[in-house]
């Protein structure tokens, strides 16, 4: 991308062939000193490099900073910064991560040297400027040339650190490497690396660190060095840096570590200092500078108007597709799930009723709902139904309901591809449902279709080449991955741009390339001239010169290519493109509605003609060469089952569809009337005669409902019924010279034609006259109530007597007055002896059949206190005769508390 | 974009064949895509995989199906379906069968992964043999059209470059004196065999049984004829004695009846599946010569035991001939793959268009049960239901006023049940052919019918088939098998022998109306319909107020 700011700084990167502009403007006003921070940078700036600043960032005015300072520490947080990085191409980036592994503050020439290597690649250092450019724009890199200074935050997270290895693959410096060594080891390395001895570790390291970085001297210890040194060097120079050694390191380790050409990290760990590595790396800070974006190669090539008419086909089939969609739901859409969205099933049977697979289907259903065609209906049983905004959709011409298509796709941030997957909580993602949105869609979108653009027409994209240059313009911080979103999105795009017919056979189509406000014609890349009523106003802007296939590599006429080419040192000013910002952005509304009617009036003569005729045959089908006028279209629907659809429609006649046509109103003679005036052919005799046949039998049997009926043998008295005013009110019909038919109720119909003087009986369902008597009304067999007593139920004797036992035995319980002993307590308490007296005192109850006083714990751990009579103790468990319960029970011996005896009475 | 081919999503391609460019488009699709239908206006052909493998296997290629379709195309081809084709026609020809020096019958390919994938196959497994190296497998020679059978059905078709046998040489010329192989007839035995193995698809009446001696004459070998019943056996016998310098002796009979094994032996379908305590005793005429060429007579009735057996004779040339290659089984594609491609079809109109079979006027006469009939057909069991309405007296006299419309001209009476076939003769004072009428019988019946000497005559189904009766001019179809669309077809063939004055050729098919009789009628008339043929619907009132 060629950013705004490019145009605000000449490409110079030399401080002694000139002040780049910014500084430039300010020394007019007084010779400023330099910026001490990057608040005092941004202050020296123009308004129009902090609006692209800002427009870059937009972090930054969310809310508004209350001045520079602010808006400086703003920029320098850390989520602003990752921010910012995450968006640098890649070229951007790997300048800020030289940057980051340069010294702070670094002069413009040791940026370049770790860019473009000691061999000065051209390519590299004629990019550079623009990269730094990019960098000082979005405010992370600022000072001048000599002084430049990457901003701290940006700094922390490019440095290389054992945790976080830097994408260069260096290593720290020799000063932090050796910042914890002991100053005799730091003298022992220095002489061994053939250096004179210092006075003090600094100017120790400082002077290893001179050696380290003098190439030539460099050469010439390591010409010294033997060859298993030079492997292990050559293992580690591109990283990761880090190796293991053992405790007694091996002589050709040794001969390393004796120079300080690996230094110990940590104990058994070595690390290739960072001069090291450049030295080994002749100065390049990558291992591959990208200064250029890989341009887009093309898979095929087809002629344009292929290229237009298929997409045009494509276009038609979509409308065609969305329409028969929301016809398949338009009685009834298929239920909305709890958590939103279709059901599997559903999107399985729109699958089918489509005729294509689940993705693509997911893919249709979307596109509606993008468009508004579809929603939720939002009622109790909630279902998906067609808007009130489809049906303004039906009535427009077909080249506008595709551009409504098509933008809402362009704009929309839902991403049909995601359906059928998983989200992080596992839940199945549904079409229609929620988790489905991701912001960059639209952006991704726009790029794709943009890249499209940027090949000559007819021209489909290598999809891999498509997919590195995205990854170039927003590479992944961290590893690369085949599947990250932004490459996921870009196939989907170009799977989906097929399906809609913005792209035919996978080239972008004319009407494509309007839509999203590309000019017309040749590739963009030389298009700043060439200017169409779409994109005129974007010309030059809406693609990149450096899009431009093969751009890349050989500067052409364009003037971002002139810039770029010049090199440093070039004063001259340089292009200004209007506003570039946001060719990496999808269009303002305004545009879009520009650039879609645009795309309309390239689509709509492509479209084929809607015809008002059909071939009728005897087989009794129809078929219709092409798309048909609507009204033609919806008769035949009806009349007829569609059998093959496409470019065509093949329809058949069936008794069935006949039948359903005379349901809905017409009668045979105009059906006749219908296909002879539609078709071109003489109506063959078989479709003639099955109209006539169906038509014969057709509603030869009626069904209504009545409610009640008047029939008698007399002709002569129903027709006095029926002329008699008094009747009007029933409502009577004469479904046959015998039989009378009315909505009103039996009832109401005896008693008016009794009221009118006549003696009716009434019928039952069965037709037995029905007596009045037993007009009675009856219910089924029923059983006669239960009485309701009084009080309760008198007690028979044994309850009684079971009754007064109980009532006395806790009587006895609760009156008896106990004999006090040594472990009974106060009275109410429960009684409590030790373990060997209630077994004693049991027992003896067993021998003499005495009843006892016992407390008893249950296994609910609540006390109670029972009189029992014990009849057994065994197994530490005693059986007896509760008559507190009035009946025979064992306790476990453990949960009773303690016994007493009852009071003697 | 104004071609006179629209290609549909489905796969299905229209023809419009009004337009100028329809004959050429026809040429161009005709290799890789099926005519399924060919009504008046519009005719409709399928791209099919198979059809795609036997353009391959024809020697197209992708590149050039594509260009057809684009080319004739009046809507943009849908892109995924010019995908599909090249993807699927480029399936065909990764697996080879060939003949290995040392191994005898090899499969190899060209990517290693589809044999991975076809050897893990369970119905593979049990055909091959051992693996000579990573890209070769023998196959048993035994399973050659098994094993070709089962790739085709795992979506990867085999080329087969093994050959064929020469068999045992044996002399046939065509005698082609007063009289000449007509140019159809030509192409079909040329395509025949260049092709090495297939079917011919030919209109009854369009001379198939002359398409069996060229091919014959061609293979000048021993040659192996399967046809469907005695009847036609002596009939296939008496052509080939007639037109070709086979002699009498020459030629065997091999059926219920006799059992003689020469040089060309004519043996039935039914000879060769009789089973005895479970096995085919005659299925060893396979093996009894080395027969150069097998032919399958009315291959569409092919049944499942010779289909077996066939799958066994990769290695000798086979033909395959009918009118109408549909199955209600839906077996069509066994017979393709067993058999072989089809190599040669022409829709039944453009043959009549020739003038090699008579233009014929089909007429559906409905009647209308009587009240009686109504109340007994409502409530009859399901399994009667056809039967009683196909066999209501109405047909009777509406059978009875066509004979006498056309008296003079040679009429055959054709119907399903021998009650009503019974009693109509009796009424038309006509003899009845049935299942039980002798094989003398037949024979005298049907060549008195051929010198007029009757004028009516009324049969059974076993009348479907190869019965050569150039006389008749008038068939009335009374009741059939429900829904067979080749009976139908197979019926209507008995009329289209060309007349000797040229006229026209009726065939009435009587429907008793609102009953099963016309859902089955609607389906068995679909072939036909297919093919072209318009039924004009008639009320009976109509006919019998005529008359």
């Amino acid at each position: 991308m060629r950013p705004p700011w490019e145009t605000l700084r000449s490409p110079g990167g030399h401080p002694a062939d000139g002040p780049p502009a910014t500084v430039d403007r300010m020394s007019s006003d007084e010779k400023p000193a330099a910026p001490r921070s990057l608040a005092e940078d941004l202050r020296a700036r123009d308004d129009g490099s902090l609006a692209a600043l800002l427009r870059a960032r937009p972090d930054l005015i969310t809310p508004v900073p209350t001045d520079l300072t602010q808006l400086a520490t703003r920029a320098g947080t850390r989520a602003s910064v990752v921010r910012a990085l995450e968006r640098l191409d890649r070229f951007a980036l790997q300048t800020a991560e030289a940057l980051a592994v340069a010294a702070d503050p670094a002069p413009y020439e040791e940026l370049s040297g770790l860019m473009a290597g000691d061999a000065a690649d051209p390519a590299v250092t004629a990019a550079l400027p623009r990269a730094l450019g990019t960098l000082r724009g979005q405010a992370l890199v600022w000072g001048a040339d000599d002084r430049l200074r990457l901003v701290r935050t940006a700094r922390e997270l490019l440095a290389p650190s054992p945790q976080h290895p830097s994408p260069t693959g260096l290593g720290p410096t020799v000063q932090e490497a050796t910042a914890g060594m002991s100053p005799g080891r730091i003298q022992e390395l220095v002489t061994t690396a053939g250096l004179p001895t210092t006075h003090d570790s600094v100017s120790a390291v400082t002077s290893l660190m001179t050696l380290f970085t003098d190439r030539r001297r460099m050469a010439k210890l390591l010409a010294g060095a033997p060859a298993e040194s030079r492997e292990v060097l050559s293992r580690l120079v591109w990283g990761p840096p880090y190796g293991q050694v053992t405790a007694d390191p091996a002589a050709h380790l040794r001969w390393l570590l004796d120079r300080g050409l690996l230094l110990p990290t940590a104990p058994g760990t070595v690390v290739l200092p960072r001069e090291v590595a450049l030295h080994l790396r002749e100065g390049r800070a990558h291992r591959a500078a990208e200064p250029l974006p890989p341009a887009v190669e093309a898979a095929a090539t087809h002629r344009p108007q292929v290229v237009d008419a298929t997409a045009a086909g494509q276009a038609y089939t979509a409308l065609a597709t969305v329409e028969e969609l929301l016809k398949d739901w338009d009685e009834g859409g298929p239920a909305v799930l709890r958590a939103g969205g279709l059901s599997v099933r559903d999107l399985k049977r729109t699958a089918v009723a489509l005729d294509v697979s689940e993705p693509v289907a997911a893919f249709w259903v979307e596109l509606a709902y993008a468009a508004g065609l579809v929603a939720s209906d939002n009622e109790a049983d909630e279902r998906y139904a067609a808007t009130p905004a489809y049906d303004e959709w039906l009535e427009q011409p077909p080249a506008q309901r595709w551009t409504r298509l098509a933008e809402a796709w362009l704009a929309a941030t839902r991403t049909p591809g995601l359906v059928g997957g998983r989200d992080a909580k596992e839940r199945t993602l549904s079409a229609l449902g929620p988790g489905l949105d991701r912001s960059a869609a639209p952006e991704v979108r726009h790029r794709v279709l943009v890249l499209l653009a940027g090949l000559p027409e007819g021209t489909a994209p290598a999809a891999e080449s498509v997919l590195a240059r995205l990854r170039w313009e927003r590479p992944l911080r961290g590893p690369q991955r085949d599947d990250d979103l932004r490459a996921r999105l870009a196939r989907w795009t170009l799977t989906e741009a097929e399906l809609l017919g913005v792209t035919g056979r996978g080239a972008l189509s004319g009407h494509g390339r309007a839509l999203i406000g590309a000019p017309a014609g040749k590739p963009a890349a030389g298009a700043s001239s060439g200017t169409t009523k779409a994109g005129g106003r974007r010309a030059g802007s809406g693609v990149d010169a450096s899009s431009a296939p093969g751009g890349s590599s050989a500067p052409s006429s364009g003037p971002g290519d002139t810039a770029a080419a010049s090199g440093p040192g070039d004063k001259l000013p340089v292009h200004h493109h209007a506003v570039p910002a946001h060719a990496l952005s999808p269009l303002t509304p305004p545009e879009q509605a520009v650039a879609s009617a645009a795309a309309a009036r390239l689509l709509a003569p492509l479209l084929p003609e809607p015809l008002d005729h059909v071939l009728l045959q005897a087989d009794l089908t129809a078929v219709a060469p092409g798309p048909l006028q609507r009204p033609l279209a919806d008769m035949l629907d009806v009349l007829a089952e569609v059998e093959s659809k496409g470019g065509a429609t093949v329809y058949r006649f069936t008794p069935a569809s006949v039948r359903r046509a005379l349901d809905s109103g017409r009668a045979a003679s105009d059906l006749h009337a219908f296909l002879a005036e539609h078709s071109r052919t003489p109506v063959p005799q078989p479709l003639a005669y099955l109209i006539d046949d169906v038509a014969r039998r057709h509603g030869h049997l009626r069904v209504g409902a009545t409610s009640a009926y008047v029939r008698c043998d007399d002709d002569a008295m129903l027709n006095e019924i029926m002329a008699d005013k008094r009747a009007a009110g029933l409502r009577l019909r004469r479904l046959a010279p015998t039989v009378l038919a009315t909505q009103a109720d039996p009832a109401a119909l005896l008693d008016g034609l009794r009221a009118m003087g006549f003696a009716p009986a009434a019928e039952s369902a069965e037709g037995d006259v029905l007596i009045t008597r037993a007009l009675a009304h009856r219910t089924p067999p029923r059983t006669a109530p239960e009485p309701v007593p009084d009080g309760p139920p008198t007690p028979d004797p044994n309850l009684l007597t079971s009754a007064i036992r109980a009532i006395r035995a806790g009587d006895l319980a609760s009156t008896t007055p106990r004999k006090p002993t040594s472990a009974d307590p106060a009275g109410g308490e429960l009684p409590r002896t030790s373990a060997a007296e209630t077994l004693a005192t049991m027992q003896a109850a067993v021998l003499t059949g005495e009843t006892v006083w016992i407390g008893y714990v249950n296994a609910e751990g609540s006390a109670t206190q029972r009189v029992i009579a014990p009849i057994r103790v065994e197994g530490g468990f005693v059986t007896a005769y509760d008559h507190t319960a009035d009946e025979v029970r064992t306790y476990p011996l453990h949960r009773v508390t303690g016994v007493a005896e009852l009071a003697d009475d | 974009m104004n071609g006179p081919l629209i290609v549909q999503s489905d796969k299905t391609l229209l023809l419009e064949v009004d337009h100028e460019q329809a004959d050429d488009c026809r040429r161009a699709i005709a290799p890789f895509a099926e005519l399924e239908r060919a009504p008046e206006h519009i005719h409709t052909y399928r791209v099919t995989p198979l059809g795609l493998w036997n353009a391959r296997a024809a020697g197209h290629d992708a590149e050039q199906v594509v260009d057809a379709l684009v080319q004739f195309s009046r809507y943009p081809v849908p892109h995924a379906l010019l995908v599909d084709i090249a993807e699927t026609m480029d399936r065909y020809g990764r697996l080879t069968l060939s003949k290995h020096p040392a191994h005898g019958l090899v499969l190899t390919t060209t990517d290693r992964p589809v044999l991975e994938e076809v050897l893990r196959s369970k119905r593979i497994a049990p055909l091959v043999g051992n693996r000579i190296d990573p890209d070769t497998v023998v196959v048993h020679p035994s399973e050659r059209g098994q094993i070709k059978q089962t790739l085709l059905r795992l979506g990867w078709p085999a080329e087969d470059l093994a050959g064929y046998v020469d068999g045992e040489a044996h002399a046939i010329e065509l005698d082609e004196d007063g009289w000449a192989l007509r140019p159809y007839q030509k192409q079909a035995v040329e395509n025949f065999w260049h092709g090495g193995s297939g079917v011919v698809v030919l209109p009854c009446g369009a001379g198939k049984t002359l398409v069996g001696a060229g091919a014959m004459a061609q293979a000048k070998s021993t040659t192996l004829i399967l046809v469907t019943n005695t009847v036609s056996a002596r009939q296939w016998k008496h052509e080939l004695v007639k037109r070709t310098s086979l002699t009498e002796d020459e030629i065997g009979e091999y059926s219920g009846t006799r059992k003689e094994i020469r040089p060309v032996t004519i043996a039935t379908y039914q000879v060769l599946t009789t089973r005895r305590k479970g096995v085919y005793p005659h299925l060893e005429l396979f093996d009894s010569r080395d027969w150069g060429l097998i032919l399958y007579d009315e291959v569409h009735l092919l049944p499942a035991p010779v289909f077996k057996f066939t799958a066994d004779l990769q290695a000798r040339r086979r033909l395959g001939l009918t009118a109408t290659l549909v199955r209600e089984d839906g077996r069509e594609s066994d017979v393709f793959s067993l058999i072989g491609p089809k190599r040669f079809d022409a829709p039944w109109k453009e043959i009549e268009a020739q003038g090699y079979i008579a233009p014929a006027d089909c007429v559906e006469v409905r009647v209308n049960l009587t009240d009686s009939e109504r109340l007994a057909y409502a409530t009859a069991e399901t399994e009667e239901k056809y039967r009683f309405c196909a066999t209501t007296v109405t047909k009777r006299k509406v059978t009875e006023a066509i004979v006498r419309r056309f008296a003079g001209q040679q009429i055959l009476v054709i119907g399903q049940y021998i009650d009503q076939l019974d009693e109509l003769g009796e009424h038309l004072d006509a003899p009845v052919i049935k299942g039980e009428t002798s094989n003398a019988q037949r024979e005298k019946l049907f060549e008195a019918f051929r010198q007029g000497e009757i004028s009516v005559l009324v049969v059974s189904k076993v009348a479907n088939f190869s019965i050569d009766l150039p006389e008749a001019t008038v068939a009335v179809q009374v009741s059939g098998t429900f829904g067979s669309r080749q009976e139908e077809a197979q019926r209507l063939g008995r009329v289209l022998r060309p007349k000797a004055d040229g006229h026209q050729a009726h065939f009435y098919s009587v429907v008793a109306r609102d009953t099963l009789d016309q859902d089955f009628a609607a389906h068995r008339q679909r072939f036909l319909a297919e093919q072209g043929y318009a039924y004009r619907i008639m009320d009976a009132d109509e006919l019998l107020a005529e008359s």
